[in-house]
């Protein structure tokens, strides 16, 4: 996507600039003063960039001059990249006057039938940049080198290549939309080759000869390599950004274990310290090995509540640095905090007794470490009837609060419940006899029936399920060896099915 | 010829003496046979189901476990480590136990149960822990064992096999202070009253470092009695263990 004008346009909607007034961007090149960038109205008087400011001046009094501010406008290229994401996850920023955007796998997203989806996408940018003061112009290529001269060629705002027609298309357009360098440029204006097709025909082992490596790179990144196939081009797509993470490169890929645990160390001592600074702590860490083979292996734990004491991270990541592979070598070491908590410095009790709450928080995380990190929980009450509900799960140093006295209920409670086949001498009555597991458990006394319902503001109603299905009757039953059963009938009036939802202890 | 005079082994260290433990009551008739009258507290136990489907759910074994735990000291919180998520909270408030100080975790599998109880104890933050595991074997046990001593928290293993009981997988010489292995008894209904009464075990101690084996049927203790169970009825000695332990 090319935007033209970019710095001038940028200063046009940030208001510095009017639009209807020439205005013009400048820079001082070898101690003189020369357009950078031009305003539309200024172009139609007559300036055009490179021009000297005084002979500018002399054609257009009115100028208004702006000092050129490329990192600012950089910067406003990467926010726009940032907008762009919108429409593909992969856009960055190609300063200085454009963007590239990675709409592979993006354009069905936008367009009803197959093959209009590139067109109603960049329509959809197009439309939507021009109506912030951004007119772009914008061409869809396999090739990056293809889209970025056909973005710039005068011609069609909008330029959509089929795949393979990259030759066609950049037969006729003039060298100097291959992204050399001026000085190629020149060269190759000299030996009489003004378009791409004329550099593309050549022999691409003399052009290398004679004019370096770049003209053979940039025909490859367009498209138009001898060999096929095309060059990648290497674009830095800007990541989200890490701002709790402590990286560390080697000069040479590392494999041993404890060179390993050496640079953990020495990651985790950074951190601890940036942490520190912060008042903060984190309640998870993760290690990721960066592999010359580009694949990274990653270990984490989790901790009850937020750390920072290096060792402490340490040990816990210790504890798992056997699960990772170093293969050929691990070029980096990166460690990230997650979970961010507020965590002050805090003294030792003066008495000196051991702080009990650390004891367990301690302990937890190394049980958290081998476990995992939803692996341990405490049982929290719930409001709810239904049995299945009414257990929550809190963080296993939550304080909880249970009453002291509940009904009776099982020791053990199966999920799903397990069905029975019972026998009862009236309906309401409890079980006789019931087989559970390939066993018979010939009942000898029973209490109940304790009637729960499914609360209805939980479900949608089911048709196809009549109501008494949601509606339970439990009886305690204790059979002839002395097992202590939970056992309900559902299907009331209807055929009854029983089941089993626990076991007394 | 020359020999090298080989170095003299340094004498092993005095074995220290344990100092005297708190105990946990069960009673005169159980506590005879118990070193010191009482359930030593910080060491490890093993409990296992008798037989039937008690082997697989486990829930005797559970009840028996979790008013234990509520005999025990306040003050720390406990931990229960099992393969299974099916120990249901609500049903300890019975048992007299306060769910809110339990942490529950869950394990993979039996090497990974072991594994949490071993780290669980060592941090001696938990006043006991509890484990539901099939196996264990003599190296495991005593490694827990060790842990329980050094940190003065109490070990519980639940033996658990949730497809079965696993043949051919015979016990080892025990590592464990005691073991015991329980399972229910029916009678203790009252006809009429509406309600069932404790719950009734057949319990029988199978082994215990410095006491003696017994057998007993017992209740679980109400929820304010100092002993963990109330003997109802002592077997007598020649009842024929072996026959029993087929059931099932």
């Amino acid at each position: 996507m090319w935007l033209p004008n970019w710095p001038m346009l940028r200063l046009q909607r940030s208001g510095a600039v009017s639009a209807d007034q020439p205005a013009a961007t400048v820079v001082t090149e070898r101690g003189q003063r020369r357009l950078a960038c031009v305003c539309p109205v200024a172009s139609e008087a007559g300036l055009r960039v490179g021009q000297a400011l005084a002979e500018a001046r002399a054609l257009c009094p009115e100028l208004d001059v702006h000092e050129a501010t490329p990192e600012e406008d950089a910067a406003a290229l990467a926010r726009l990249a940032e907008w762009a994401t919108r429409f593909t996850p992969l856009a960055a920023a190609n300063p200085p006057e454009g963007l590239w955007l990675d709409i592979a796998g993006c354009a069905h997203l936008h367009g009803a039938e197959d093959g209009a989806g590139e067109e109603t996408l960049c329509a959809t940018i197009a439309r939507r940049l021009g109506e912030a003061g951004f007119p772009p112009r914008l061409a869809v290529a396999d090739a990056s080198g293809a889209a970025w001269a056909l973005a710039r060629h005068a011609g069609r705002r909008l330029h959509v290549l089929p795949p393979g027609n990259e030759r066609a298309a950049l037969e006729d357009l003039p060298i100097g939309l291959l992204r050399l360098d001026d000085r190629a440029v020149a060269a190759l204006r000299r030996v009489g080759i003004r378009t791409i097709g004329a550099l593309a025909r050549l022999p691409r082992a003399e052009v290398a000869a004679r004019f370096g490596a770049l003209p053979a790179l940039r025909l490859e990144q367009a498209g138009l390599s001898q060999a096929g196939g095309i060059a990648e081009e290497p674009i830095a797509w800007p990541m989200p950004a890490r701002p709790w993470e402590e990286i560390r490169h080697f000069a040479e890929p590392i494999a041993a274990p404890e060179d390993l645990a050496r640079a953990l160390a020495l990651l985790a001592d950074a951190l601890a310290q940036r942490l520190e600074e912060q008042s903060l702590g984190a309640r998870r860490f993760v290690a990721r090995f960066l592999r010359v083979d580009g694949i990274t292996p990653a270990i984490g734990i989790a901790t009850a509540r937020p750390v920072r004491a290096a060792g402490y991270i340490l040990k816990l990541l210790t504890g798992k640095l056997e699960t990772v592979d170093p293969g050929f070598g691990v070029e980096a070491v990166a460690l990230e905090a997650q979970a961010l908590g507020s965590l002050s410095a805090s003294q030792a009790a003066l008495d000196g007794k051991p702080d009990a709450t650390a004891d367990l928080a301690a302990t937890l995380d190394t049980l958290i470490a081998r476990l995992g990190e939803d692996a341990l929980w405490r049982p929290v009450a719930q409001g709810s009837h239904v049995p299945e509900r009414a257990v929550g799960r809190a963080g296993p140093l939550a304080g909880v609060a249970w009453p002291a006295e509940l009904p009776d209920r099982p020791l053990r409670l199966f999920t799903p419940p397990e069905p029975i086949e019972a026998t009862a001498p009236v309906p309401d009555d409890p079980p006789l006899f019931f087989r559970w597991r390939g066993r018979v458990h010939r009942i000898r006394a029973a209490t109940g029936p304790e009637r729960i319902a499914a609360e209805w503001w939980r479900r949608s109603p089911d048709p196809t399920r009549p109501a008494h299905d949601f509606i339970r009757d439990y009886y305690r039953v204790e059979d002839q060896q002395g097992g202590r059963f939970w056992v309900f009938r559902v299907g009331l009036g209807g055929v009854p099915r029983w089941f089993v939802h626990g076991v007394f202890g | 010829m020359h020999f090298t005079r080989l170095p003299v082994p340094p004498p092993y260290p005095p074995t220290r003496r344990q100092p005297a433990r708190a105990g946990l009551a069960m009673g005169p008739a159980v506590g005879t046979c118990l070193p010191g009258g009482a359930l030593p507290l910080g060491v490890l136990h093993e409990i296992e189901p008798e037989g039937g489907a008690e082997v697989q759910h486990g829930a005797a074994v559970a009840g028996f476990a979790a008013r234990l735990l509520a005999r025990l000291p306040a003050g720390r919180p406990w931990l229960w480590v099992a393969g299974r998520e099916d120990l249901y909270a609500p049903g300890l408030v019975a048992c007299g136990l306060d769910p809110g100080r339990l942490v529950l975790a869950c394990a993979r599998d039996d090497a990974a149960v072991l594994a949490a109880m071993e780290a669980g104890l060592r941090g001696g933050a938990f006043a006991a822990v509890v484990g539901e595991a099939g196996r264990l074997t003599r190296l495991g046990a005593r490694r827990l064992q060790i842990a329980c001593l050094r940190h003065g928290s109490t070990g519980l293993l639940l033996h658990r096999w949730p497809y079965g009981r696993a043949t051919g997988a015979e016990e080892e010489a025990p590592a464990a202070v005691t073991r015991w292995r329980i399972g229910p008894v029916a009678g203790s209904v009252t006809a009429g009253a509406g309600g069932f009464g404790p719950p009734r075990w057949r319990l029988e101690l199978l082994h215990a470092r410095g006491g003696v084996p017994g057998e007993w049927i017992v209740e679980a203790g109400e929820r304010d009695a100092p002993d963990l169970v109330r003997v109802v009825a002592e077997l007598a000695d020649v009842a024929p263990a072996a026959q029993r332990r087929g059931v099932g």
